[in-house]
């Protein structure tokens, strides 16, 4: 490769420098504004061994930079791992959420099915139809709500559903509770033919574990499931939003009674309109919150004994075996997604604090001179 | 500039090294004043900060430092920012005492070369080849690795022989063929 001469390069550069005379008054402004400026200064230094390049300075900052990653990123792992922080939301759900007792009384009108009476929410029991005064004193209360609902498989003698229902119809009527709905389906008496019927309970909360057992003494239980949610929070954010935009409410209402002109009023009339239709989107989603907290709601499904059920059969070893390392193959993907999102984020910010850091040793070396 | 240079003796500073400052910042910045103001303000710098300068540092490359860092901040901050200077002062235009005329069309050629050479390549040269630094030196100077330096000034060298000002018949530079290594 072809190079230019070194000698003759530094000739050149020399010829290319000395080509102009050095002013002495340059010298001489240096020294007067160096004697005029302030004394040096005695800044604070790093230690040698942060400034001189090594081992030392290398574990040093791999050291800070393993804590702070380390820091900021351990408690998203651990909140990863946390299964009681999204307990809240994912125990929310229910099959039996709606309420067919506060949109229509008793059932709808499907073949086969028939009413046994279901007392409508505006009875004296049920305090969600309650407004003003029972939403503001439900407020102040800050007990725990808690809704609870279970289903019951039972098995009766053949012939014995009707008298089952009625059973179970009497069980509830009788504390302060009432069957939200029915399903029946009467078969013939020929072979093969079964009844069967579902039949949906609703008692106070304070009632619903002893309900439970109560039921199971009607027939022969093949399967019981409960479960309880605590939505107090959920309650409480509610009745805070409703109470805010009542007090909205209460403004807009007192500015119209000193607006003059019909702009003002026309605008101030749709403030109220839209608080109006916000607080009784909320009113109702608190309604049925409070008809779920008030009331636990236990399905009943009632088959004649000989009829095949739908619970499943029991697993061999060997499938037990296999579903589990499907299972375990599932949620060890499962969580290699979740902590994926924890380790770009902690590669992202090595990546930033290695560039800060290399920036910020750069601009220090500069300052130093 | 000596290594031996008292810290605390800015007559001596300046005796010592101001002229082969000025005349190294001027082959980096291509410009009389420039150089002169770069070197004034990398004078009062070092001096302020001269605590700095750790025991058994040497003091030439420390110097140098300021000095390159002065000048890589006015390439940077002041000089694309404002009209170019007049064009009596520039690189090109600096009228040559040597009345020997092919002396005078070296360096301009050298003059026209270096301007052409990326600035972080531009320092090396000259901190090699004008103010006689070692490898060393120049990476204290410049804040780089040894190996930094030593593949600049290569690519340096490279640039210069390709540079039409240097393989014209005006130029007297002889060139060297050398193997890459590496």
């Amino acid at each position: 490769m072809t190079m230019i001469d070194e000698g003759a390069l530094s000739d050149a550069l020399n010829e290319v420098a000395s080509s102009f005379e050095i002013s002495k008054d340059a010298t001489d402004r240096i020294l007067s504004e160096a004697r005029t400026s302030a004394p040096p200064s005695r800044r604070f230094h790093a230690p040698d061994f942060v400034r001189q390049p090594g081992r030392g300075r290398t574990f040093l900052i791999a050291a800070v930079l393993v804590l702070v990653v380390g820091g900021i990123t351990l408690p998203l792992f651990r909140g990863e791992g946390n299964p009681t922080k999204n307990a809240l939301t994912v125990r929310g759900a229910s099959p039996s959420t709606t309420i067919p007792g506060l949109a229509a009384n008793g059932t709808s009108g499907v073949a086969g099915q028939k009413t046994l009476g279901a007392p409508t929410l505006s009875a004296t029991n049920n305090p969600v139809t309650a407004t003003g005064s029972g939403i503001k004193s439900a407020a102040t209360n800050l007990s725990p709500r808690i809704e609870s609902n279970g289903s019951v498989d039972l098995k009766v003698a053949r012939g014995h559903i009707e008298l089952a229902l009625s059973k179970l119809s009497s069980l509830v009527t009788g504390d302060g509770g009432y069957v939200d709905s029915t399903q029946a389906n009467v078969g013939s008496r020929a072979p093969g033919s079964f009844s069967y019927a579902t039949i949906v309970l609703q008692v106070p909360q304070r009632t619903f574990a002893t309900l439970v057992s109560q039921v199971q003494r009607v027939g022969h239980t093949s399967s019981v499931s409960t479960s309880s949610n605590d939505v107090t929070a959920q309650y409480v954010d509610l009745q805070a939003r409703i109470t805010a935009l009542e007090a909205s409410r209460q403004q807009y209402l007192l500015i119209m009674t000193r607006a003059r002109s019909i702009s003002d009023i026309l605008a101030v009339q749709n403030q109220l309109n839209n608080l109006q239709s916000q607080i009784e989107q909320l009113q109702g989603q608190l309604n049925v919150l409070n008809h779920q907290t008030t009331y636990g709601s236990l399905t009943v499904m009632l088959t004649e004994a000989g009829h095949s059920s739908n619970t499943p059969h029991h697993r061999s070893g060997v499938a037990k075996a296999w579903h589990g390392a499907v299972s375990g193959f599932v949620a060890g993907f499962e969580w290699l997604v979740r902590v994926s999102g924890p380790t770009l984020f902690a590669v992202l910010m090595l990546g930033a604090l290695w560039f800060i850091g290399r920036f910020a040793r750069r601009a220090y070396q500069r300052r130093r001179l | 500039m000596e290594g031996s240079t008292d810290v605390n003796d800015l007559e001596g500073w300046l005796a010592e090294s101001y002229p082969q400052s000025v005349r190294t910042a001027y082959l980096i910045l291509g410009n009389r004043l420039d150089a002169e103001d770069a070197v004034q303000e990398a004078f009062l710098r070092a001096w302020k900060f001269r605590d700095s300068l750790s025991q058994g540092s040497s003091f030439k490359p420390w110097l140098y430092r300021v000095v390159v860092n002065t000048c890589n901040s006015k390439l940077r901050q002041e000089i694309p920012h404002r009209d170019l200077r007049s064009s009596d002062d520039g690189l090109a235009e600096v009228s040559v005492r040597d009345d020997v005329p092919t002396r005078i069309a070296l360096s301009n050629d050298v003059r026209s070369a270096l301007k052409d050479l990326p600035v972080d390549l531009r320092v090396v040269v000259v901190l090699r080849y004008y103010a006689d630094l070692s490898e060393r030196e120049i990476a204290i100077a410049i804040g780089r690795k040894q190996g930094t330096v030593k593949s600049r000034l290569h690519e340096a060298r490279r640039r210069l022989a390709m540079h039409p000002a240097l393989q014209s018949e005006t130029s007297k530079l002889s060139t060297s063929n050398e193997e890459v290594t590496g």
